[in-house]
């Protein structure tokens, strides 16, 4: 056990190789091996999107084959017809725009409270938020509907927008925390000196140098809002105020083996989330000038 | 407007009160609709489901006092020991796995190489995917027939089994459903990771330690505050995310195989409308996870102490 290397060859293999190409090895087997992580983390979206283009009325195939009877891309015409798939995903948008909306006020608020209160009180507001952090929304549904139904909010996009006051998810205000906390406290100082209130602090210096932030906390709200599953379901009655989360389940209760239809329902669904989260990726990641660029004609 | 409010603000400030003061206030202020909305929609429904527990309540009538009954009848009823056996098989399964797979794909993708943003970012969709879609997809392709896993399974002369159709192997499935959304762990795992200097890797190279014992004696190690943390969050994820999965999936069964207590609770209070009932495992559900919280917050604070924010 003193030499655990020989056991695996390595030494071995490291006299062997000459360093470089031992390198190049290393790197190759790197790349098989990252690649085929992916492709395992992919098929999923891939096989959904298979199964979504499968024409209806066939049994579905019991072999690999990919399109046994061609391909029906009338599928994603046909959801529309089948199920009241463009109000719920209307309602949807309503929902998780208001919510992101909210949230980026009360987010970024909280945050620059975070940010500007001196330590004992500003301790105690990013401890509390790191506790909500560790208590998972699914733990007060039941209490939470008690709640709403006795303020008449049952059945209102109230119910689900409710979550914005505190930012949807405290991670959201610590993030506009982190973000403004590494703003030199100097250039606070210097604006509040020239006659600035903390308000046009926040919303002239803060917000302006948060932008990614502001992005990021925008794309996370949007898709919770629009991934919501368990809140409409309890909170919303009328199927004519269904978001398209719910509206999944009714069209698999409808016609649970109509597999074709409702994956791609699935796949409508969960398009925009993957387009914001790509849009996010790439903004964020890859060119942060990009961002100057995308944003900045806009702000002026 | 803003000249109007700041010699608003100024003169005031100046002449009637301290303004360090008049600052806190509104920064206060701007905290206001954090610490409502935090009241409102956690503390208070908190509060609210620890007197439920105590109380007979069908939401059509107002709730009358009913004492320690509750818990009396639940504990009573065999199902929800079953759906107790059932909650923690599968959290302290699924977290565990979850938590390891997360370090594995984040160790191979912790170098910064030509396409590895990619591959990260293919390895985070699952976990940005909405629960109602990740539930449906995987209920596609868990099909015992036609669903392309067991497809590939016959393909290769494997074994395909009935999973969420039967009984011995519904509850695994959820598991295995569960454990496979590594990216988050994965993400923190690549920060913590990054958190560990250089140095100590090159002095262990120069020493002749080989990749096995540099993770053993200096990645592990430095990594175990972070893998504690993530183990204890994903325990109490998988206890209170398993209500969409349950609902769209299983519908609780084949029996009882896959009643979590979320999904009892779902059914007490929406179905049966035996609120008081559902508190009372909620308050069991809270006597699971506070201690995990508690850890957490304590293991947090020990090892980061005011650096956590």
């Amino acid at each position: 056990m003193r030499q655990p290397s020989a056991l695996f060859g390595f030494t071995t293999l490291r006299r062997l190789a000459s360093p470089p190409r031992r390198k190049q090895f290393e790197r190759l087997l790197w790349h098989c091996l990252a690649l085929s992580v992916a492709v395992l983390f992919a098929a999923p979206l891939v096989w959904l999107i298979i199964a979504s283009l499968q024409p209806i009325g066939w049994p579905p195939p019991r072999t690999l084959v990919w399109f046994p009877h061609g391909v029906a891309w009338s599928n994603y015409v046909e959801i529309f017809r089948v199920a009241p798939l463009g109000l719920q995903i209307g309602n949807s948008l309503f929902v998780s725009a208001a919510g992101m909306l909210i949230t980026l006020l009360t987010a970024s608020w909280a945050g620059f409270a975070m940010s500007q209160l001196p330590p004992p009180s500003r301790g105690w507001l990013v401890g509390l938020a790191l506790l909500l952090l560790l208590i998972p929304s699914g733990a007060v549904w039941m209490p939470r509907y008690v709640l709403f139904s006795s303020m008449g909010l049952i059945d209102t996009y109230a119910a689900l927008v409710a979550p914005a006051l505190f930012g949807t998810r405290s991670l959201l205000a610590l993030m506009y925390y982190w973000s403004f906390r590494r703003v030199s406290p100097e250039l606070y100082e210097s604006a509040s000196l020239d006659g600035a209130g903390l308000w046009t602090v926040w919303r002239r210096i803060a917000l302006p140098l948060a932008r990614p932030t502001t992005l990021a906390v925008a794309v996370l709200a949007f898709s919770h809002y629009w991934s919501d599953f368990v809140d409409p379901l309890l909170f919303l009655k009328s199927t004519q105020r269904f978001t398209i989360a719910v509206g999944l389940r009714m069209l698999q209760q409808m016609d649970a083996t109509n597999w074709p239809l409702l994956m791609a329902a699935v796949t409508v669904m969960i398009a925009p989330v993957l387009a914001l989260y790509l849009l996010l990726q790439v903004v964020l990641n890859k060119d942060m000038n990009f961002l100057r660029r995308v944003i900045h004609p806009f702000n002026k | 407007m803003t000249a109007l409010k700041r010699s608003g603000v100024t003169s005031a400030s100046s002449h009637l009160v301290d303004p360090r003061f008049l600052r806190h206030v509104q920064l206060w202020l701007m905290a206001a609709p954090f610490l409502f909305g935090a009241l409102l929609l956690v503390v208070l429904p908190a509060a609210l489901s620890f007197a439920l527990a105590f109380m007979r309540y069908d939401v059509l009538a107002p709730p009358t006092w009913r004492g320690v009954e509750n818990f009396v009848v639940i504990f009573r009823r065999d199902v929800f020991w079953i759906a107790l056996r059932n909650t923690l098989v599968f959290a302290f399964s699924a977290a565990p796995l979850q938590v390891f797979g997360a370090l594995l794909v984040a160790l191979l993708l912790h170098p910064e190489r030509r396409g590895v943003r990619l591959y990260r970012a293919v390895v985070y969709l699952t976990n940005i995917l909405p629960d109602v879609a990740y539930a449906l997809i995987w209920l596609w392709l868990l099909n015992p027939l036609y669903g392309p896993i067991n497809l590939t399974l016959s393909w290769l002369g494997l074994p395909t089994p009935a999973w969420l159709v039967d009984s011995r192997t519904a509850l695994a499935s959820l598991v295995i459903v569960a454990a496979v959304r590594v990216g988050e762990g994965m993400l923190l795992l690549i920060a913590a990771r990054r958190t560990v200097p250089d140095s100590y890797y090159d002095a262990a190279r120069i020493d002749g330690a080989d990749r096995l014992r540099i993770f053993w004696h200096i990645t592990l190690p430095l990594l175990v505050p972070w893998l504690l943390l993530l183990l204890i969050r994903d325990l109490v994820m998988a206890i209170h995310s398993s209500l969409t999965p349950v609902l769209l999936m299983t519908g609780g069964g084949p029996g009882y195989a896959t009643t979590l207590l979320p999904f009892l609770i779902y059914e007490e209070a929406f179905t049966h409308l035996r609120l008081g009932e559902a508190a009372a495992m909620m308050g069991v559900i809270f006597a699971l996870i506070g201690p995990l919280i508690g850890l957490a917050g304590w293991l947090t604070h020990r090892w980061w102490g005011d650096h956590a924010g």
